[in-house]
């Protein structure tokens, strides 16, 4: 088998693969994504973050997101799936809603993609007011966009929200100030954190 | 099945997603859906804009490989081969504008973005009238116009388009050995294509003689001048720097100090720059332009480089020295065209290039050998 990103033929596999099944990506790519876990606030929800957010990353990202390359979608939670799941148990998952237009070219969800494998049951009703991109905006621009997110559902116990990139915040905050309200205990989950460089 | 962008047909590239089956061979220029019908760009091209002025003659030579390309292309494509500075860029500048005076689509394609950039405003001067777009990583707005010059990466946004496509070094990275680009390049165009090189391989040769081409060469420069061919230094690992700073204290020219990696462009920077008037360029520096620039204007006597300033960029009265450390790095077409970078000024096309080796290499010999001939059929002429 080749590898997914850079098509090099797989010819070693590392001890952890006897763990968490076939990889599908070569040991040079996978340990090009650079792990640091961290755990943080953001307001008073503890959000967690896996990977750095360098350029390899966000090259393997931008494959999947912007690409559409579907066939992307277990590489990145290859590492850290069995943790999630047992750290996570008994939580409803959020998807932090994208825009329509984008879900339409793409053909498919992007989160919904990477994180269905865990297997937990998603929680419905969050929309955003308007439809807004927040690549290319600045923080001050994007903090306004906090407001944009409005949920409408039942009550519901833990929650997990999920998100591909942790730069300002801003979206985890509009979703947890939406989301807030309704449930008892909310955390929130990125796979890679931007560092100021 | 196959892909109607790459031709790919290997199905081990193909996937299933939830759109439907597409090629993930060419994945990096977005999808494409196997079942997609590719449109082609559609825009006019004025026809007024063809009038052309150069601001120099061609040599006679210059002018019969012209006339040639010009005869040549409406029935097959071409390859044509000159040395480094034997003015490439003019000799087709009287087929594209043959071809937009009838009205049709030409884009010009070249590796790198520097260069596009350079090109934009050597074409802007040539064709006065035309709307000339530049398309590279960044600067992708503009579709249409006259005359396109872009990227070889961009050609994935045109399909069937291009009634003459240009594509300016062949030989060079990224175009050497990726088919899948080649074949995109290829499907942007629906006539024929001028494939032009500095250095002829039997792989390229392969690639394009799927299709009917011609092959034709031009091995001297405007001047009528020998090429310069470099000397080579075979030294041991350690002796390559005391014997490079020997040689910049004996410099009188500016000089290019071309080096393998980028990490050794920092280092040496830093260490030199105590020493000698020196400045610096890589790909990824924030500051690059602007040392090239200021390296242009004469500010500074030395510059260090990788491979971004091999080829495209024309300096004058310039000397150039290579420091070829690690293996496998600078191949025969990019010697070729590193030492091309020396004597491009017509009224002085003199200079030295040095190749300072660490190893043997089939590489440096077949360089020598390539230019060794170049000069040899011009002496015949004389």
């Amino acid at each position: 088998m080749n590898c997914l990103y850079c098509d090099e033929e797989i010819k070693k596999i590392r001890f952890a693969a006897l763990l968490n099944g076939e990889d599908k990506l070569c040991i040079k790519c996978r340990e090009g994504m650079i792990k640091r876990h961290e755990k943080f606030l953001v307001e008073d929800m503890e959000v967690e973050t896996f990977y750095d957010y360098d350029s390899f990353f966000r090259s393997l990202l931008l494959q999947y997101k912007e690409c559409y390359d579907e066939a992307l979608k277990d590489v990145f939670l290859y590492e850290i799936k069995d943790y999630l799941k047992f750290r996570y148990r008994g939580y409803r998952i959020l998807y932090v809603p994208s825009t329509k237009r984008k879900n339409e070219e793409r053909g498919f969800e992007h989160l919904r993609g990477i994180f269905s494998d865990l297997g937990m049951e998603e929680v419905k009703g969050l929309a955003m007011k308007n439809e807004l991109v927040q690549e290319g905006r600045n923080r001050k621009e994007r903090e306004e966009m906090t407001i944009n997110y409005i949920y409408n559902g039942n009550m519901i116990d833990k929650v997990l929200i999920v998100d591909d990139v942790f730069t300002t915040g801003s979206s985890l905050k509009g979703v947890y100030s939406a989301i807030k309200p309704f449930t008892k205990r909310v955390k929130a989950v990125c796979l890679s954190k931007k560092t100021l460089a | 099945m196959r892909c109607p962008r790459c031709n790919n047909t290997d199905e081990r590239y193909f996937y299933k997603g939830s759109k439907g089956i597409y090629c993930r061979k060419c994945i990096r220029f977005k999808r494409t859906m196997l079942m997609e019908e590719l449109e082609s760009e559609d825009y006019e091209v004025n026809k007024e804009a063809s009038e052309f002025e150069l601001n120099f003659r061609l040599t006679e030579k210059q002018k019969e490989v012209s006339n040639r390309v010009n005869e040549t292309i409406d029935n097959r494509n071409v390859l044509l081969h000159c040395v480094c500075g034997a003015g490439k860029t003019e000799l087709v500048v009287e087929t594209i504008s043959r071809y937009l005076k009838d009205g049709k689509k030409v884009c010009y394609a070249i590796s790198r973005k520097e260069v596009v950039k350079d090109l934009f405003y050597r074409f802007r001067k040539i064709f006065k009238d035309a709307k000339i777009v530049a398309l590279y990583g960044g600067h992708v707005k503009e579709k249409s116009g006259d005359l396109i010059i872009c990227t070889t990466h961009q050609l994935y946004r045109y399909y069937k388009t291009f009634d003459l496509l240009v594509l300016d070094e062949v030989d060079a990275f990224p175009l050497k050995g990726n088919e899948t680009l080649l074949n995109i390049a290829k499907n942007s165009c629906k006539g024929h294509i001028i494939y032009s090189t500095a250095t002829v391989d039997d792989l390229l040769r392969k690639e394009i003689a799927k299709e009917d081409y011609e092959e034709i060469e031009l091995l001297f420069r405007p001047g009528m001048k020998p090429i310069i061919v470099p000397d080579v230094y075979y030294l041991p690992k350690f002796l390559i720097y005391p014997v490079l700073v020997v040689l910049m204290k004996k410099e009188k020219n500016r000089c290019i100090i071309f080096v393998p990696s980028k990490k050794m462009c920092r280092y040496l920077y830093l260490v030199l720059k105590n020493f000698f008037d020196v400045t610096y360029a890589y790909s990824d520096l924030e500051e690059r332009d602007g040392n090239i620039e200021s390296f242009r204007r004469g500010e500074h006597q030395y510059i260090i480089s990788t491979s971004v300033l091999e080829r495209g960029v024309t300096f004058l009265d310039i000397d150039v020295i290579i420091i070829d450390s690690i293996k496998g790095v600078f191949d025969e077409s990019s010697l070729v065209q590193m030492t091309g970078r020396v004597g491009r000024n017509f009224k002085n096309p003199y200079g030295k290039a040095i190749i300072l080796s660490s190893h043997f290499s089939k590489d440096i010999s077949a360089c020598r050998k390539s230019l060794e001939r170049a000069n040899y059929e011009l002496s015949l002429l004389r």
